[in-house]
């Protein structure tokens, strides 16, 4: 039983810190209807600049956290408002194509840079200790940080003027641009929203697993099957997504052995494209 | 993942096109090279998933071929010919590292491969070398199933990965004679798979009771499910192999569930810089072994002519310390040194045949090919962090720390 406990608290914490990656790339994909490839890169990138900080300036990653997400967001607005911008709304091919394009381009400046070797932030915080239950603190501190960044976007999303003409933006473009949206300075804001939430995973991530851009595919991949699960078009998909595929690999990795815990994610995948498109939460028209 | 998956081949020809320019800016290069020279080809992965490991080979051949140069070459027959190394970055895709191996035969006309790391990568780069004749060395792969295809014209440095896992179980054994049980978690790959496979047969030969042996798969982030199933198997030693980021993380998520036992063995992990410096204190007590370690005292022909020389001159050009990686490699030209003095020609099939014969002593230690063109076992370091720093506990002839339990 208690390993079961066990077992059930680290899917979640995982799951947790899935949804975390994923907020922003669902956000992307869901108003934008661009399936952002750089994210993978966005979050080692975030990873980096936490580490750095940490590393030759002794900075604390907690402090890092409002920096890294305010450059994220710059970076991520940027791109978006002189690059992106210009194809976003032809074919999602097209655009897929250009932030795959991007994304070698930073994936591959970044292993220029920094190397591939695999970094870590040492600040090992230790564990709470639940009866025979293990939580290790660093990844509670991520699980929270995961759900406050989600209940915040959705917070934004629900009640600011930029939230709702975001979700205007995703529900009608013409109708929106008649309304005196400028949405070209929504979709930018959204990529650069995006961009921040991977940062943010980024400062959390490096400190939770080793840095490196080898992993970047990974995480991207994690992102896509997280949202593929959980849903478009809805903030709380990703968090749903996320915690379902942190439990199906925890325990699949028990069960059946850690050879088949990536596999079962994607069988979970799969089963879901074809019986429920929509993902477990997610709106219809955004399949 | 999916989408990813699409777009790797994208990714692929778009880097293409990076290669074709350096590669036509080498073409543009070569009549300067006019005079007879020695060429020798190597696909390195100097960007992508194993850049770091291609940058070990890269420099030490570097080092090698200025150092073998500035003493006027190498002897073949009457005349001394220098030596010309064409690399090429494979980015980490074994396709690509076949494409740029087969490119180096027929348009740089390379005369030897050296071939990348990873038994893996390996095993594609020595596959094109053999359908060309061309003698391939290589000096990172250890997995035997490498070297049982029957190819003629591959030879490795490393001894088999045999040598490090029986002899090891014999050693622990001895340190803490209450071990009785051994649980391994390997990385689906050539090595490591290979590694955690043997280490079990090992074990169980050994005496030992195998309480978990599962392998994960390429790309896994999280050991939590495997770690926990190992803590509920109590056993006396854990013995985890993969690559640095993966050890670090197994390590680190260890520490975090609060799970440990007397041996913690990680393979290759310790033998890296990278890993004790990413793990920092958590790295304290971690036993490996390694094929080779700057402390030994080797001494033979070449142009490093003791462990010692090589280490000095290691040192002053990089600023840190070799491991098996940088010994191995460089050892390897030695093996094309002192085979083409012996064939007295360029002659494939003799240097070929003089290549098997090889038996010399190098800074690395000596150099044997068994009939599987394998370097032949010998005694191996055990090796374990200790404040920081790594301690040799065998063989008993370099051994500089005795054996602490995991604190």
């Amino acid at each position: 039983m208690a390993i079961y406990l066990q077992i059930l608290s680290n899917g979640l914490m995982l799951g947790a810190l899935y949804a975390c990656l994923a907020v922003g790339f669902s956000l992307v994909w869901g108003v934008l209807n661009v399936i952002n490839m750089l994210h993978g890169s966005f979050i080692i990138l975030g990873g980096y600049l936490t580490f750095f900080a940490w590393h030759l300036y002794g900075i604390h990653p907690v402090v890092m956290l409002p920096i890294v997400a305010a450059l994220m967001f710059a970076l991520g607005f940027t791109l978006q408002k002189l690059v992106i911008n210009r194809v976003v709304s032809a074919p999602v091919l097209t655009t897929l194509t250009l932030t795959f394009g991007l994304d070698m381009i930073l994936y591959n400046a970044m292993t220029y840079w920094f190397t591939a070797t695999p970094r870590r932030i040492t600040l090992d915080l230790g564990a709470v200790h639940l009866g025979s239950v293990v939580l290790p603190v660093d990844r509670l501190i991520g699980t929270g940080l995961a759900l406050a960044m989600t209940l915040l976007l959705y917070a934004v999303m629900r009640g600011s003027t930029i939230g709702r003409a975001i979700v205007a933006v995703r529900m009608d473009r013409s109708a929106a641009e008649l309304m005196g949206i400028r949405t070209d300075r929504i979709y930018a804001i959204t990529f650069g929203i995006g961009a921040l939430m991977a940062g943010v995973a980024g400062v959390v991530f490096a400190t939770v697993f080793p840095i490196t851009t080898n992993v970047t595919g990974i995480w991207l991949g994690k992102a896509f099957v997280v949202c593929v699960v959980g849903g478009l078009g809805s903030v709380p998909g990703a968090l749903v997504g996320g915690l379902v595929l942190g439990l199906v690999e925890s325990f699949a990795g028990h069960w059946f052995g850690p050879q088949q815990a990536i596999t079962a994610g994607f069988v979970l995948m799969l089963v879901l494209l074809l019986t429920r498109p929509t993902g477990l939460v997610g709106v219809r028209g955004y399949e | 993942m999916f989408a990813h998956g699409i777009l790797r081949s994208a990714r692929a020809s778009l880097l293409a096109g990076g290669v074709a320019t350096g590669l036509l800016a080498a073409a543009l290069a070569a009549p300067a090279m006019a005079q007879e020279t020695i060429k020798i080809g190597a696909p390195l992965a100097l960007t992508g998933g194993l850049a770091d490991e291609g940058h070990k080979q890269d420099v030490v051949w570097k080092m090698w071929v200025e150092k073998i140069n500035a003493a006027g070459g190498i002897q073949v027959g009457d005349k001394k010919l220098k030596v010309e190394l064409i690399e090429y970055d494979y980015q980490s895709e074994g396709q690509r590292a076949s494409q740029l191996a087969e490119k180096l035969i027929n348009d740089d006309k390379v005369q030897f491969l050296f071939s990348p790391f990873g038994s893996g990568h390996t095993k594609i780069v020595a596959g094109v070398g053999e359908r060309y004749q061309v003698p391939t060395i290589a000096c990172v792969a250890s997995s035997e199933s490498v070297y049982d295809q029957t190819l003629k014209y591959l030879f490795g440095t490393l001894s088999p990965n045999g040598g490090m896992t029986t002899a090891m179980v014999k050693f622990f054994k001895e340190k803490f004679p209450e071990t009785k049980s051994i649980a391994v978690l390997g990385r689906d790959d050539v090595f490591p798979k290979s590694m955690a496979e043997g280490i079990a047969k090992a074990a169980e030969a050994g005496g030992l009771t195998v309480a978990y042996k599962e392998l994960y798969p390429v790309g896994t982030m999280d050991h939590a499910a495997a770690l926990s199933s190992i803590k509920a198997a109590k056993p006396d030693w854990i013995y985890i192999t993969g690559y640095t980021q993966d050890l670090i993380l197994a390590r680190k998520q260890m520490q975090d569930l609060g799970i440990t036992a007397p041996i913690v063995t990680m393979v290759t992990g310790p033998s890296y810089t990278e890993f004790t410096q990413g793990l920092g204190p958590l790295a304290n007590g971690i036993s490996s072994s390694s094929w080779w370690h700057h402390l030994t005292t080797y001494e033979g022909q070449g142009v490093w002519p003791t462990t010692a020389a090589f280490y000095e001159d290691f040192k002053a050009r990089t600023k840190g310390d070799p491991d098996y990686v940088h010994g191995s490699c460089a050892a390897a030209g030695e093996v094309i040194v002192d085979a083409l003095a012996r064939a007295g020609s360029l002659d494939k099939a003799k240097v070929r045949d003089a290549i098997a014969a090889t038996d010399i002593q190098t800074f690395y230690g000596p150099i044997k090919f068994g009939p599987n063109g394998m370097n032949l076992s010998r005694e191996l370091p055990i090796i374990q962090v200790q404040d920081g720093a790594i301690k040799v506990l065998a063989p008993a002839a370099i051994k500089n720390a005795d054996m602490i339990a995991m604190p």
